[in-house]
């Protein structure tokens, strides 16, 4: 069966000759893209030829938007660097290009050495310890990102988009690295910003009636108790103990949540409702995305409000609440589509408690999904968010601005976690003296070879930035190699600067994923011997 | 000995107490100092030897209890004083002759602390901590407060401090139940610093009046004693342990802290100043009722021997010594 399913085995040379066809066109797809004035990608509309194409300058887009290459060799080569790539974008949203550009250099640089004789693992094993070199000398070099200037100047630095980055560095600042910041499209052609006290998650009122501003549409309670739960209510009788409980907990206004309320009942929390200046009640639906994200939320406000979730899992039942068991807000507040709590009276020693114990499940796990999830939680709970409204001529061009922003945002969360370090490729430059200090100590060919080609390489992302800015990559390398550390040449205004005094900064975390996926990622490439094609070539299926 | 002076409390209902003392910045000259009350706000015209209450415009039915207040940095062209109350924020303009009620969002807040800006000439802003919701701000001197309560995970806040460079570096720090918390945007987000949660709730805070340089600041816990803070409150130690067991209802420095590292601390029993930035202790050189536990002190000359030195009781009482 094995057999029947295997068309080709390809070996040396055309294993290595293929991979790079593969990863240079996967390469010089994304190169333009690197640098403050860079050059954008128009991709053919997978839709209909008639559409617009799609116009991208994110190195893991445009990376994933490639899904095969008609030469299989070649596109075994271009696969394996297109899922590098995309897999950093997931992870930190940025330093693609850069990464792509290491690579090619070190796969280029490994192939001669290896063609010329030396040994593909062995190097591998020396360019894992040059990496830890670079590493080492990037956490010496990084420094804390604070303040909505600093803030500004890092988001400058990877959305080259001013006013996007001027927004962005006031809204980090006060949501911090796991704030929750929503992007939508705005009405008009500017960027605006809003910020929401408290926190709110998506289930709105269960009945429209239950609406008491009609002019905002929605409904505000002071000093309101939650239910917090997922009991499906079918029958009005089951929602006696529930407002019992509260009225005698000396609770005037009750905001019940639920996984199902009938129509009865519904009517009947309505009737109870009537004389709103002695009671009100309202239901709104638990939140739910997935089982689990709603044992989450519950979770989250049970903490945040100090009440008990009352799970229908767990035999919890509308008769068995306990006062106790309601949690209680300063204020809470519904609409049609969500509801929200601003100042829960839950412990803050447990809130901080709770809190960290999900920053260390963030910091513990590399799944996208569930640090996207975890972060979200946390933004929650931090007491507030923002919402960016993005503007523009035109629908397509509002898109990619969101998207932008949407990119930026994930790359300065990463920066403020993790710090920044001097930008414009200076900061990698500076790790060059490092590796030669290796290579000086060191007397094995692989491992000099080693060393050699990461200095080389390192220099890869400053020699694309300046080729794509038009400058002369050799005549501006010799300035910067003559002049102080910390300086290199800013593109825009065409002079050799200190870039930290320029405001020119890249994420630390972002460039630790670039030295990890380009040289950790290389070096493997480099090992790999053999091709071996199915009969068939694989279905392209993904087109995300 | 130095003189001391006692004014007569207005009983009400429960035992009044002083809250806060908010001295005039030109003292030396004018001699006016607010003290803020359970039976209200109360205005020395004499360094604090007499007293009368400034609440007489609003026609109250009650006393209504005064928790905080502050004095413009430019009231002497000013007159502008806040008040924090269980309810919000009373501010005037005149001295207290008369007042205005500050707009909050709602449900009412129970003021615990007020912060000022020592720029208020051109910022106008000013801080509220609450008991149950947070830290408001205002930018217009007082009129419309609102929430900005972003990373403050406990919103128990029981004291405020605000950077002498406020203009510069944005910072203030308030005390909550459960700690200290940092912000370096003007209050506008709010991040955890690292002081011990177990030691909490933290009391009282000040800021050396070189903080922009030396980064420095102190904390009172409500039992657990005198901490000292360093790097900007990313590090703290406790300080005075063998001779600060009380709660630490206020901590007073010297203006010329660091170059004189005195500091007086206001214990429920009594008074405590180190000279030597710390490491020892001892009591104050007047004299103090024994009858009535201490809540609070001003010092707006100074810690110098001879400088006065205003001290709230329970009971309502201020001495001057």
């Amino acid at each position: 069966m094995a057999k029947s399913q295997t068309q080709r085995v390809v070996f040396q040379p055309a294993t290595y000759q293929g991979f790079q066809r593969g990863i240079h066109q996967i390469v010089a797809a994304v190169r333009p893209t690197l640098g403050p004035l860079p050059r954008i990608v128009a991709l053919e509309s997978t839709v209909s030829s008639s559409t617009m194409p799609e116009v991208l300058d994110n190195g893991g887009v445009i990376a994933r938007r490639i899904i095969q290459i008609a030469d299989r060799d070649a596109d075994m080569g271009a696969m394996f660097l297109r899922h590098l790539l995309w897999h950093m974008h997931e992870k930190v949203g940025d330093g693609t290009a850069t990464a792509a550009v290491m690579f090619q250099s070190i796969y280029d640089q490994g192939v001669r050495y290896i063609v010329a004789g030396g040994n593909a693992m062995q190097l591998r094993r020396f360019m894992e310890t040059g990496m830890r070199v670079i590493l080492d000398e990037l956490s010496d070099m990084a420094t804390r990102l604070e303040g909505k200037q600093k803030l500004a100047q890092v988001a400058e630095s990877i959305c080259y988009d001013p006013p996007l980055a001027k927004m962005l560095g006031e809204i980090f600042d006060i949501i911090g690295e796991y704030g929750r910041l929503e992007t939508r499209s705005g009405r008009g052609r500017e960027l605006e910003r809003e910020y929401v006290e408290g926190m709110y998650w998506s289930g709105g009122v269960l009945s429209r009636q239950m609406i008491a501003d009609h002019a905002k549409m929605r409904t505000d309670m002071e000093n309101a108790a939650i239910l917090i739960s997922d009991l499906e209510i079918e029958d009005p009788r089951q929602l006696t103990p529930v407002l019992e409980t509260t009225i005698k907990a000396g609770f005037q206004s009750l905001m019940m949540i639920v996984g199902k309320l009938s129509d009865s009942a519904t009517a009947f929390l309505l009737s109870v409702s009537k004389d709103a200046d002695k009671f009100r009640g309202i239901a709104v639906k638990a939140p739910q995305v997935t089982a689990a994200d709603r044992a989450a939320a519950l979770q989250d406000l049970a903490v945040l409000t100090g009440g008990r979730v009352l799970a229908k899992a767990a035999g919890f039942t509308p008769g068995s609440v306990k006062p106790q068991d309601l949690g209680q807000a300063r204020r809470a507040w519904a609409d049609r589509s969500h509801f929200g709590i601003v100042g829960g009276k839950g412990d803050p020693r447990a809130l901080r408690e709770h809190i960290a114990t999900l920053r260390a499940a963030f910091e513990q796990t590399d799944e996208p999904g569930d640090r996207r999830n975890l972060r979200e939680r946390i933004g929650k709970l931090m007491g507030g968010s923002a919402t960016l409204w993005v503007g523009g001529a035109t629908e397509m061009e509002i898109e990619a601005r969101k998207e932008l922003a949407k990119r930026t945002a994930d790359a300065l969360r990463g920066a403020i976690a993790d710090g920044v370090l001097p930008g414009g490729g200076v900061s990698l430059l500076a790790c060059r003296p490092a590796l030669l200090h290796k290579l000086e100590q060191s007397t094995d060919p692989d491992e000099r070879a080693a060393y050699r080609i990461l200095i080389r390489a390192l220099e890869a992302p400053i020699r694309t930035i300046l080729t794509n800015a038009g400058h002369d990559a050799s005549e501006v390398m010799a300035e910067i190699k003559g002049a102080r550390p910390g300086h290199g040449f800013d593109v825009r205004s065409g002079q050799v600067v200190d870039v930290a005094q320029a405001g020119i900064f890249d994420s630390a975390g972002v460039q630790r994923q670039v030295i990890h996926s380009a040289v950790g990622g290389a070096a493997l490439a480099l090992t790999v011997d053999v091709l071996v094609h199915h009969k068939q070539p694989p279905q392209a299926m993904d087109t995300a | 000995m130095a003189d001391t002076d006692t004014t007569s409390s207005e009983h009400t209902q429960l035992q009044d107490l002083v809250y806060a003392l908010a001295p005039s910045p030109h003292f030396a000259q004018d001699g006016i100092c607010f003290a803020a009350r359970r039976s209200g706000l109360y205005r020395s015209d004499d360094g604090g030897a007499n007293w009368r209450t400034t609440y007489d415009s609003l026609n109250l039915e009650a006393p209504l209890a005064t928790t905080a207040v502050v004095v413009s940095p430019a009231f002497e062209s000013d007159h502008s004083v806040l008040a924090g109350s269980q309810g919000g924020v009373l501010r005037s303009v005149d001295g207290g002759e008369s007042w205005n009620v500050a707009v909050f969002p709602p449900p009412p807040p129970i003021v615990s602390a007020l912060a000022i800006s020592p720029d208020f000439i051109r910022d106008g802003t000013l801080f509220a901590g609450t008991v149950e919701d947070g830290v408001f701000r205002s930018a217009d001197r007082g009129g419309r407060w609102s929430a900005w309560n972003f990373g403050l995970l406990d919103l128990s806040v029981l004291c405020v401090a605000i950077s002498p460079n406020f203009a510069a570096d944005e910072t203030l720090f308030v005390g909550t139940e459960t700690g200290v918390f940092r912000s370096t945007n003007g209050g506008r987000a709010w991040r955890e610093v690292n002081f011990p949660t177990e030691y909490a709730p933290v009391i009282s805070l000040a800021l050396s009046p070189d903080y922009a340089e030396d980064g420095v600041l102190f904390a009172g816990t409500e039992s657990r004693g005198l901490f000292r803070g360093a790097d900007r409150g990313d590090t703290w130690e406790q300080i005075g342990e063998d001779a600060i067991q009380d709660s630490v209802n206020g901590i007073v420095l010297s203006p010329q802290f660091p170059a004189r590292p005195e500091i007086l601390v206001v214990l429920g029993t009594g008074l405590l100043v180190s000279r030597d930035g710390g490491p020892s202790w001892s009591g104050w050189q007047a004299d103090l009722p024994t009858d009535h536990g201490l809540t609070c002190a001003a010092a707006p000359q100074g810690l110098d021997p001879d400088a006065p030195l205003l001290i709230g009781l329970v009971g309502g009482d201020v001495i001057r010594i």
